[in-house]
């Protein structure tokens, strides 16, 4: 797994690529809250994602909670088909979306 | 899906195993105690087992579990091994064995077979119900803990029926599922493709704040409602895997309304919030739930399994981490189980190849060996130098593959002496004697066809040996000899051929018997007089036995006889010394290999003959002074030793191109040496032995032939039987 | 991309018909004979999920579940066991150790796609 991240003007765009599984969950979510911290507005970008489980899932709505609790926006700009999968599976996909 | 290739690995593997079975049975008799023993007892027949159901020879599964079963219970220590059990477990062993052989087979069982089939599970019930019995009794005494049972229908008769025509499926994933490799999505999704699933509400309430929140822990749940045509087992099913570590309720269709009260006191969330969500996937009714959650709070639904405490406690008191916290990881007590043997961990090395493949390999490098001599000839025609050093090297090179190639067929034959642990075992069982069987050498390596093809004049052997070579133990106490009867099996290396011995220290052949029996036969004339040696080659003769007696084990007439044309057939030879009293060895003898060998190759007239290289000893001239005084009396002097001669010119009635020089050639088989006389000595050759038609099956003094580079063939002399013709120097060691 | 997995078992009939059964339902399949040898041969290439033996020779199914637990890149990977109904104390241990997913031998192949469907997604 890997997370890009480009910033500008208190948006940050994360692109994340690989695998979003609990392999990598605690890494992922160290990424995502540090980003979240760092920005008033934070994009991310899953189209690059081959593989996600339930613990990246989790991670996803945390990170949206803590945007929410935070005041700030967090949205999600592309999907791949894998978190796709999972999120409609999860009855989630206009939700977190 | 084609299984016929797997079923040949399935028998090739359990073949293996019951082999293994049998040595550990064998082991087992001396040393009952030995864990090891018994684990590895126990493996080979659960492998078979489990190899026999999946691949689907169902017989054999099935007659392997009982046998499983016991092995089982003896490594809890609830069966104890005794002698009658061993006895027991080999004759499921043979019996495991013969279904194996039959796995291929489409035609039904025999009746014999299954009265045997039947006999042997009927002893094995003895065993299996004995311990079944305490089992039985020490179970009753543990209370089972279970869930109570949400959807138990007992009280079909009150209550009220929601209208809900679909399954309602509550899940609360432990936290602990991840970890274990489990993904609730992937259940889910599995769920989804056994019906619909009309609605799906993700629980997200119990994950925590962000620091808490453990990334590896699971803390989601689900409210699922489900149209299926499924029964209620198989939608379990789906959760069989976290059933332990998840709270889970399936409700049925519709279920009474005191199932869905349960649940909901049951659940951690609230009762609302819960309420809200069994109304939006159509679970319940509004008025349905209002219903509920009065009854909610005077719980007086009658579970009635005698946990009635469980179920008035209110939903505030269940709340808490109910379902929710989990049992820690026990990993106490398991013991690291690092003690490998060293010998088991070379299995993982080792590939298994089709033997057909290998023989198409030693076939080819056996024609790469043709074509390079090929190539060596022409190169020294043209006489090149840059030529000469790549042919040489590609000599080299073709050596070595030959070489490997031959090795990589090798197999110790030590694989076949322990199958005879058990014959010799049978035998003093059934017979009485008290005989042990020293097997040594069993690492020596032998071309895998021989190795087949020996173990029936091997089997034969041993069994001569036990049946009519040991003595009774009564008759060795009186002739003086310890109880106990030894038979030898030992095999070694002994100049480019393989030597294996069957000896025992039984009664040796009385002489007489032998003489007597021959007499009655027809096969000496009366008042003939026989070489020890002769004497013990009419045992060799068809239809010839001594034991007076027929056993069920070496029979009549038939063997000795068979064991020998077996063994030639494969260019050995059989040797027999016996002492009256004590003892009998019987030794064989066989090439290391039947597809090539290292050869000298002579010339006489204009043919080419080869000598197996391994038996020549050494190449003189033959003077021409000699020569005319040999011609007279067919032996020459060879440094003072007196030697036999023939002129293969002679036995082979070659007419062509005589020359005024002629060699000896010193060989030696079966402890006797002989010399060849031929013209021309042409030197070592590695010849590829192709064996000669059928045509000319009854040629003897030549084993085979072989094509030569220039595409000319050399036929490869027998020279066991040129030296048994030639009656031969006994060599004095 | 197909997914990838492995199958351990001494047994080279089960590991046939498990390789021929995953092959054909589009797996890629790793084989190995015993929990040693499968220790050998994860050199941390990517397994979804593994198929495993309990009762083997060299590393048994609960020593090997043990092992791989310690490696990071396997750490989660799921894991079926493959065990008989005689077995139920190795069950326990099995379990304690981690390994939830339980085939009982024999099964058919339908029985374990079913179960491996159960643990990963297509």
């Amino acid at each position: 797994m890997n997370v890009n991240v480009e910033k500008s003007d208190g948006l940050s765009r994360l692109q994340i690529e690989g695998e979003m599984t609990v392999f990598y969950a605690a890494a992922l979510k160290k990424d995502l809250l540090d980003n979240l911290a760092d920005c008033s507005n934070l994009d991310i970008d899953l189209s690059q994602v081959s593989e996600m489980d339930t613990a990246g899932f989790q991670l996803l709505f945390l990170i949206k909670r803590e945007a929410g609790l935070s005041d700030k926006s967090m949205r999600i700009t592309a999907h791949s088909p894998a978190t796709l999968s999972v999120l409609k599976l999860y009855g989630m996909d206009e939700e977190v979306l | 899906m084609a299984l016929d290739p797997v079923i040949q690995t399935f028998i090739t593997e359990s073949t293996e195993l019951l082999q293994e079975m049998e040595n550990a049975l064998l082991e087992l008799e001396n040393s009952p105690d030995d864990k090891d023993i018994i684990n590895a007892l126990f493996r080979t027949a659960h492998t078979i087992k489990g190899s026999a159901g999946v691949v689907g020879v169902e017989h054999v599964e099935r007659f392997t579990h009982a046998v499983e079963n016991i092995l089982e219970n003896v490594r809890q220590g609830k069966i104890k091994i005794t002698n009658d059990l061993i006895e027991l477990l080999l004759n499921c062993h043979d019996h495991i064995a013969k279904l194996v052989e039959m796995a291929t087979s489409d035609e039904p069982l025999s009746e014999d077979f299954k009265s045997t089939e039947d006999d042997l599970q009927k002893q094995l019930h003895v065993y299996l119900d004995a311990v079944s019995d305490r089992r039985i009794k020490t179970q009753t005494k543990e209370p089972v803990a279970r869930e109570p049972e949400f959807d138990s229908e007992l009280n079909t008769s009150s209550g009220k029926t929601v209208k809900n025509k679909n399954w309602h499926i509550s899940l609360r994933f432990g936290r602990d599922v991840m970890r274990n490799g489990m993904d609730p999505v992937s259940f889910i999704n599995y769920l989804s493709r056994m019906g619909e699933i009309i609605s799906l509400t993700t629980l997200t309430d119990t994950i925590p704040s962000a620091e808490e929140m453990d990334p590896e822990s699971c803390y989601l749940g689900f409210e699922i409602d489900f149209k299926s045509d499924f029964d209620k087992q198989t939608i379990e099913d789906v959760f069989e895997f976290v059933r332990e570590d998840c709270k889970i309720c399936i409700l049925p269709p519709r279920s009474r309304i005191e199932r869905y009260v349960h649940l909901i006191n049951n659940l951690p969330e609230s009762p609302l919030h819960l309420g809200d969500i069994l109304i939006k996937g159509g679970a319940l009714t509004p008025s349905e739930l209002d219903e509920a959650l009065q009854m909610q709070d005077v719980e007086t639904v009658s579970f009635d399994d005698g946990q009635t405490e469980e179920h008035t406690r209110k939903i505030g008191e269940i709340f808490v981490d109910e379902g929710m916290v989990h049992p820690p990881v026990v990993d106490a007590a398991l013991e690291k189980q690092k003690e490998q043997k060293e010998a088991s961990s070379r299995e993982s090395k080792t590939i298994r190849v089709d033997t057909v493949k290998l023989d198409q390999l030693v076939n080819l490098v056996g024609e790469l060996v043709i074509a390079n001599a090929n190539i060596n000839q022409n190169a020294q025609r043209i006489h090149d130098g840059g030529l000469d050093e790549s042919t040489s090297a590609l000599t080299r090179l073709v050596e070595d593959i030959r070489e490997r190639a031959m090795q990589v067929r090798m197999v110790p034959v030590g694989n076949i002496f322990n199958r005879f642990q058990r014959v010799v075992r049978d035998i003093s069982r059934s017979s009485n004697k008290d005989i042990e069987l020293i097997v040594s050498g069993g690492e020596t390596e032998l071309d895998r066809n021989l190795v087949e093809k020996i173990n029936d004049p091997l089997m034969h052997l041993v069994r001569n040996a036990a049946d009519h070579g040991i003595e009774y133990p009564e008759e060795r106490i009186t002739k003086g000899k310890p109880r106990k009867g030894v038979i030898r099996l030992n095999a070694f290396n002994d100049t480019g051929s393989i030597a294996i011995e069957v000896s025992d220290d039984g009664g040796g052949v009385d002489h007489n018997k032998i003489t007597n029996k021959a007499l009655d036969r027809g096969m000496v004339r009366p008042g003939q007089v026989l070489s020890e040696k002769e004497m013990y080659n009419l045992m060799f003769e068809p239809g010839f036995s001594t034991a007076e007696k027929i056993t069920n084990v070496s029979g009549r007439g038939v063997g000795m006889d068979v064991v020998k044309r077996n063994i030639e057939a494969l260019r050995g030879t059989v040797d027999v010394e016996s002492h009256e009293d004590s003892g009998t060895t019987v030794s064989i003898r066989l090439p290391l290999t039947l597809a090539i060998i290292d050869g000298f190759m002579v010339g006489v007239g204009a043919s080419f003959y080869i000598i197996p290289l391994d038996m020549v000893i050494e190449c003189v001239d033959l003077a021409e002074a000699d020569r005319r005084v040999t011609d007279k009396r067919n032996y020459f002097n060879l440094r003072g030793e007196v030697l036999p001669y023939v002129r293969l010119r002679t036995l082979f009635r070659e007419n062509g191109g005589k020359t005024d020089y002629e060699s000896i050639v010193v060989v030696q088989a079966t402890g006797r040496r002989i010399g060849l006389v031929v013209d021309e000595l042409h030197g070592e050759v590695q010849a590829v032995i192709k064996s000669l038609g059928g045509i000319f099956k009854h040629v003897e003094k030549v084993s085979s032939a072989t094509i030569r580079g220039d595409g000319t063939v050399a036929l490869i002399l027998d020279i066991p039987k040129i030296v048994e013709s030639m009656g031969g120097v006994e060599i004095k060691v | 991309m197909s997914k990838t997995i492995m199958a351990i078992d001494d047994s080279a009939s089960i590991r046939q018909v498990v390789g021929i059964t995953l092959k054909k339902a589009g797996y890629e399949v790793i084989e190995a004979n015993d929990g040693k040898d499968a220790m050998d041969k994860l050199t941390g290439q990517k397994v979804h999920l593994i198929i495993c033996d309990v009762n083997m020779p060299n590393m048994d199914g609960i020593a090997f579940l043990k092992e791989l637990r310690q490696n990071s890149n396997y750490k989660f990977t799921p894991i079926i066991m493959l065990t008989t109904e005689a077995q139920e104390g190795k069950k326990q241990e099995g379990k304690a150790a981690g390994a939830k997913a339980w085939i009982v031998k024999p099964f058919k192949p339908e029985q374990m796609l079913a179960a491996i469907e159960k643990l990963i997604l297509p």
